[in-house]
């Protein structure tokens, strides 16, 4: 019997601590103990919810990242791979969601790129571009391969991608989100080019959140949950109810405080907000001491949506209208004035100066309330410093210790910390828990429910599903830059309601 | 043991330029004959008083992650306008000093402008402006020397107090109000705040885009009160003061001051230690007969030393 195209076997990724080294005892793991199989000509999907370890798992099979154990065969052969150069070699293309082109070189130097044909030590373009011309027509386009990639739309150029990966005599193409912004024509070609390829023998594994898809292009489906392997289904069992379950699974038994009384007054209106030219207007509200949950997948306008509110995203089309005052485009410094605050998702590069002291970051969006004619009083702001930091139980040596050198959880504690002095009236979270170790987490769920009873409206964006249920009074769900429903509180607000609506877009 | 040795280290990191100073000091104390002399430390302070009010500008400006090219040429122009207002126009020295003020605030306005709203970076937008500058300050002039300026022009930088000129004190003033404002006001801390990471800084409600347009202001009025002074104490307006060889000086200056050519990092005092220990150099060079092309040179391996220095920090990070 023949081995198959590819195995991956018992693949493990550990979680790194800040210097760098595997936590190995730890409960949580990127990935445990996966096992994952393709075969020749077949397209094999991939699905699982943001973190589930879909991308952690490609990487490894593409050379980006070592596995911590486990190993990887090539039709039964054990292979290593050790950089993306060395897969690529053994047949592994990866054309991400992001394309990795160069826009200012043409197609033919795209393809060919670092290993142009030569001829007596010179580059012969000349088999470049027929060569070229070859592996586009054999994809049925007719594109011209002197054209400069910039030039390309996204479709034309994700065919580069696949000519690219055919020049290598790729056997496996991975494949992630490749329908993400491509219209219904262009995935039409799209998955007529994916026939073909697997037609020749070529394993395709295919990343994807939409199920309609599924049924039409893949051949099996497998799913992973929180780093592990749950199981693999044949498309004639595929029913998007048992994909649904496979993807939850886990039953919420966190336990989600829950003080806060939602009011009936409402304190933000976002009206008719576009996001881009494409896609359709956003219309949402929040009321006063309500926590609002934005669910969706990454990369579904959600940050986009909290940074055009924030001003710090510049978007098409629309008004932002919070407590009866127009506030569209206005900038972050008048929009804490009149107190809103945003912690953004990404903690490091915008969230916290790690250079400076917790003392300066915690004062640092509300310098003019420890200051006198613009001079900051020290006793002051060493006073408010030291109270926020027993508030929010920030745990360091002292208020002059470097925010960059704290742990992740102490870290959100100081950003919580900069927004609540700012009295804010409306506090905008984007993954408040993200890349914080469980205890952590439900003290930072502490303190957003203890904020919202003190009478602030808070929209959370999150990922994780048991979080956004648990904490939410409402959630609305974005899907491609807009919000596709509003769920309330109560007993249609499921996790199996909630994917169904992120990854189907209709219950 | 250990203990010292860190507490060694912490002042060190603290004070590194102060500590330059005192070395640079001592040795020249030691090896260079008639540099230990009230005379000559009196030299050493009028001397530097007119490149620090400068300084300070380039330690905002450095503290953005930005540069300011445009400084020296600034400092010529400012200097042909005084005299030539001054001398040949006949203008009341109130208004002359009200002009140069706003030749200075207009120039660093017209770079913070281009910098913060058209996106250019910092190197372009002030080399360009720079010789716009300098192009500027060659017609005006003429091409000529404006010398032999009116009694009461001079008398703003030439009154001797305590057997110092006036234009040292004015620097001291300067350096007081700086001091103030980057150390203990509200703008200096949302200067260094947007220096280490102007993106989170937004997020947290700095206004930058003032930020950065005025340190590029405070650089142009900076340079143009050191370029009238600078024309006050040689008695002689003219377009070729300043140029690319103040630039280099004065950001040489601010780099042995512990100013870091990246962004967010620089102080006051330590740009006052900076100034002093260049001009100790570029004195002993003087007093020894070197030629003086050396303290270019000196200032070219100074500059590369601190890139390599911080680049290596950067990197053990």
């Amino acid at each position: 019997m023949n081995a198959p195209l590819l195995q991956m076997k018992n693949i493990t990724k550990f979680i790194y601590g800040t210097d760098g080294k595997p936590i190995k005892n730890s409960d949580v793991k990127i990935l445990r103990s996966v096992n994952f199989e393709l075969l020749a000509g077949e397209v094999h999907v991939l699905v699982g919810e943001n973190g589930a370890g879909k991308s952690t798992l490609m990487k490894i099979l593409g050379g980006l990242i070592p596995p911590d154990e486990g190993q990887i065969f090539l039709k039964g052969r054990a292979v290593e791979f050790h950089n993306a150069r060395t897969a690529r070699t053994n047949g592994i293309a990866f054309i991400h969601q992001e394309l990795n082109l160069c826009s200012n070189l043409d197609i033919a130097h795209n393809i060919f790129l670092g290993r142009e044909p030569t001829k007596h030590g010179f580059r012969d373009k000349e088999t470049m571009y027929i060569k070229s011309k070859e592996l586009l027509q054999s994809l049925s386009t007719d594109i011209n391969p002197s054209t400069l990639v910039g030039r390309l739309s996204t479709a034309q150029q994700q065919i580069v991608e696949i000519a690219k990966a055919l020049s290598y005599d790729s056997k496996i193409v991975i494949m992630d989100e490749p329908t993400a912004s491509l219209t219904a024509r262009e995935i039409a070609i799209l998955f007529d080019l994916i026939r073909k390829m697997s037609s020749k023998g070529i394993g395709i594994i295919y990343i994807s959140h939409r199920f309609e898809e599924f049924r039409e292009i893949g051949d099996r489906l497998s799913v992973l949950r929180d780093g592990q392997y749950i199981g693999t289904l044949s498309m004639d069992e595929f029913k998007p109810d048992k994909v649904i379950q496979m993807m939850v699974g886990r039953t919420i038994n966190e336990f989600f405080p829950s003080s806060h009384i939602p009011t009936d007054e409402v304190i933000l209106r976002v009206i008719g907000l576009k996001l881009t030219s494409k896609t359709k207007p956003i219309n949402i509200m929040v009321r006063k001491g309500e926590i609002l949950g934005i669910g969706g997948l990454v990369g579904s306008g959600r940050t986009e949506l909290a940074k055009s509110i924030f001003g710090i995203r510049d978007f098409e089309d629309g008004n932002v209208e919070y407590q009866g005052k127009n506030i569209t485009r206005k900038k972050p410094y008048q929009l804490i004035d009149e107190g809103i605050a945003y912690l953004t998702e990404d903690r490091k590069q915008e969230g916290l100066i790690s250079e400076m002291t917790i003392r300066e970051n915690l004062t640092l969006s509300s310098l003019k309330k420890v200051s006198r004619v613009g001079l900051i009083s020290p006793s002051r702001e060493h006073e408010t410093a030291n109270r926020l930091t027993k508030e929010l139980s920030i745990v360091a040596r002292s208020i002059e210790q470097l925010v960059g050198t704290l742990s992740g959880g102490n870290q959100q504690r100081c950003v919580f910390g900069k927004w609540l002095n700012t009295d804010p009236k409306l506090l905008i979270l984007d993954e408040p828990t993200r890349g914080i170790d469980i205890n952590a987490k439900a003290e930072i769920h502490k303190i957003i429910d203890d904020i919202a009873a003190s009478g602030v409206a808070v929209i959370m964006i999150s990922s994780e599903l048991p979080e956004l249920i648990g904490m939410s009074d409402r959630i609305y769900i974005m899907r491609t830059g807009s919000v596709i429903a509003e769920v309330q509180k109560g007993p249609e607000m499921t996790q199996e309601r909630i994917i169904e609506y992120i990854c189907a877009g209709c219950p | 043991m250990n203990a010292l040795l860190s507490s060694i280290r912490y002042f060190a990191k603290k004070n590194g330029s102060f500590l330059i100073f005192l070395i640079l000091a001592i040795i020249a104390s030691i090896a260079v004959p008639n540099f230990f002399a009230l005379d000559n430390f009196a030299i050493i302070i009028k001397q530097s008083a007119i490149p620090l009010i400068a300084c300070i500008g380039m330690t905002l400006v450095l503290m953005t992650g930005g540069i300011d090219l445009s400084m020296g040429y600034i400092v010529g122009f400012a200097s042909i306008t005084s005299g030539l207002l001054a001398k040949i126009y006949q203008w009341p020295i109130p208004a002359v000093v009200l002009a140069t003020f706003i030749v200075g605030i207009a120039f660093g306005s017209l770079n913070g402008f281009i910098i913060q709203f058209m996106k250019v970076p910092a190197f372009i937008t002030t080399l360009g402006s720079g010789y716009i500058i300098y192009g500027l300050a060659q017609i005006v002039s003429q091409g000529s020397i404006v010398s032999r300026l009116p009694e009461g022009f001079l008398a703003i930088g030439r009154t001797e107090m305590l057997g110092l000129p006036s234009s040292v004190f004015i620097a001291a003033v300067v350096l007081l109000i700086f001091y103030i404002i980057i150390n203990k006001g509200i703008f200096g801390r949302s200067l260094r705040a947007f220096g280490y990471n102007a993106k989170a800084a937004e997020v947290s409600g700095v206004p930058i885009s003032k930020i950065n347009v005025s340190v590029y202001i405070a650089s142009g009025l900076l340079a143009a009160l050191a370029g009238m002074l600078f024309t006050i104490r040689v008695n002689a307006a003219q377009p070729n003061m300043g140029g690319g060889n103040f630039n280099f000086e004065v950001i040489t200056a601010a780099i042995v001051g512990g100013t870091s050519l990246f962004g967010g990092v620089g102080s006051i005092t330590g740009t006052l230690f900076g100034v002093l220990s260049i001009k100790i150099i570029e004195n002993c060079i003087n007093l020894m007969g070197i030629s003086y092309h050396l303290y270019m040179a000196v200032q070219g391996v100074i500059i590369l030393i601190a890139i390599i220095f911080e680049n290596v920090k950067n990197k053990a990070l």
